[in-house]
């Protein structure tokens, strides 16, 4: 399965008459927008707003951040099973809209969303804040279930980011990338001397309202299952879930899954990537122990010397991971695992609730009960007076002159599990 | 009582009484209310029998 990505630069976004992109430069006709994405009747109303790098904005609650793209090339449709037909993705032609996100804010847990910056210190814990971003504030109906509320955002969201991508369909990309995974066998013959890697992903699946969709399936319902790579790019993977902010993939990181691009890059170099193998992290036992045997047979049968395995979410997932490792470390096969941490404010507790053993390496996003103080905003998009009950934040969180304390739990993607963020570590 | 008894093993419980799932512990949302207190009887039941069970190591109380 061969793919390119083509990539458009958005340098600006405005409100205009006519919704079009021109020298890099997204005009948006808001009323027109609005009109397109007001078909859903749980929806009370919606509005727009545009937030720049730099500015003094915050984004609250953040449900999902979304980069608009579209097929140009290829089988099948941007969110197959969700907004396109079901139909394979990962190959042909993508373009995308790149240096901006469509944000899609909403109360819907209320404690299990999160905050976008776009400038002070927390703009420099969430990578979106470098992004220029269109945001959705959907108001719903008086009664509504929070599923119901869920679902109704998620979809505005993905719709949006599919109608604004297709502006991007006939554009000229500023660049142009090519990502190419063979048939497994051809695949293992291309590079025969390399070490051959494959990457099992992790995908948050501990029920509702922490759900994840593979071609608009619900993923606690999949067994495990191989997958092409490049079909992620495609939005084959998307976020339904309200956990805790810092490290759930939001859409776009699925979209530029950072591991996945970093295996391509030193593919036929320095190792073999034959593939991905996608499996779930769900609340019973029996799944927790079937998904694991499954990940680790299939990642045996696809002859992997070695394996990157990334959790989403944090608590019961730690039981996933370290099955996992455990499971494929006893067949030989080398283990990295990729997490982040919950080791308390002080940084002295236990990280994870599971332990292990076995594995060869951890790589950790950081710690997300680390304490930060977030500035006051002229401006705040949403609900500010959900920091009382974000997770990561507590009653008192918000304080009366607008500034937040809080665990950089509540900040979105700021302790990626898939190193799609800015924290780092120095030795001293 | 707990569902991830691979945990437990990990922290290092001696007596491990498998539950039901995470978000409901001692209950069940798709069995009727009398069933759910049938359920939940029994698991306490055994829980107390494991209590009063000799045992020389950890030890999983399966069904």
């Amino acid at each position: 399965m061969k793919l390119e990505i083509g990539k458009i630069v958005i340098r600006d976004i405005q409100f205009s008459d006519i919704t079009k992109i021109d020298q890099g430069i997204l005009h948006i006709n808001k009323e027109e927008m609005i009109a397109e994405l007001s078909t859903d009747m749980r929806i009370k109303s919606i509005d727009l707003d545009i937030a720049k790098p730099g500015e003094d904005v915050r984004i609250i609650p953040v449900k999902d951040v979304i980069e608009p793209r579209v097929k140009v090339a290829g089988s099948g449709g941007i969110f197959p099973g969700m907004i396109s037909p079901v139909d394979t993705v990962g190959s042909g032609r993508t373009h995308a809209l790149k240096g901006m996100a469509v944000v899609t804010t909403g109360r819907i847990v209320g404690f299990q969303e999160g905050i976008i910056d776009m400038s002070g210190e927390g703009a420099r814990y969430t990578p979106f804040s470098k992004l220029i971003n269109l945001v959705i504030t959907c108001e719903p109906i008086d009664k509504i279930d929070a599923h119901e509320h869920e679902e109704a955002v998620r979809m505005i969201g993905l719709k949006a980011a599919t109608w604004l991508g297709m502006l991007g369909k006939d554009l000229e990309p500023d660049e142009l990338l090519t990502y190419e995974t063979k048939p497994l066998l051809e695949q293992v013959a291309q590079y025969p001397e390399l070490p051959k890697v494959v990457y099992v992903y992790m995908l948050q699946s501990q029920g509702l309202l922490h759900d994840t969709y593979v071609y608009g399936v619900d993923v606690k319902k999949i067994i495990p299952s191989i997958i092409y790579p490049t079909e992620v790019f495609d939005g084959a993977i998307l976020s339904g879930n309200c956990v805790s902010a810092c490290d759930k993939n939001p859409t776009y990181v699925h979209q530029n899954h950072p591991i996945i691009e970093d295996l391509y890059a030193l593919h036929g170099k320095e190792y073999n990537f034959l593939g991905v193998v996608i499996t779930n992290e769900n609340v019973y036992l029996a799944d927790k122990k079937r998904s694991s045997d499954m990940t680790a047979k299939l990642v045996e049968f696809m002859g992997a010397d070695a394996v990157i395995i990334s959790e989403e979410g944090f608590g019961n997932p730690d039981a996933d991971l370290v099955m996992n490792c455990n499971k494929i470390s006893a067949k030989g096969i080398m283990t990295v695992l990729m997490t982040d941490e919950y080791a308390g404010q002080d940084g002295a507790s236990q990280s994870l609730a599971d332990s292990t053993p076995a594995g060869d390496a951890v790589v950790t996003g950081g710690n997300a009960n680390q304490l930060i103080v977030l500035k006051p905003m002229k401006k705040v998009i949403g609900h500010p007076e959900a920091a009382h009950k974000i997770a990561g934040g507590h009653q008192g969180s918000l304080r009366e002159d607008g500034s937040i304390e809080a665990e950089i739990q509540l900040i979105t993607g700021s302790t990626s599990e898939v190193g799609f963020h800015n924290l780092s570590a120095k030795g001293y | 009582m707990c569902t991830i008894t691979p945990i437990s093993l990990t922290v290092g419980a001696n007596r491990i009484l498998p539950t039901v799932a995470i978000p409901h512990p001692l209950g069940n949302p798709n069995i009727t209310k009398e069933k759910e207190y049938e359920l939940r009887y029994s698991l306490v039941e055994r829980a107390i029998n494991a209590l009063q069970t000799e045992i020389k190591e950890q030890t999983i109380f399966e069904q």
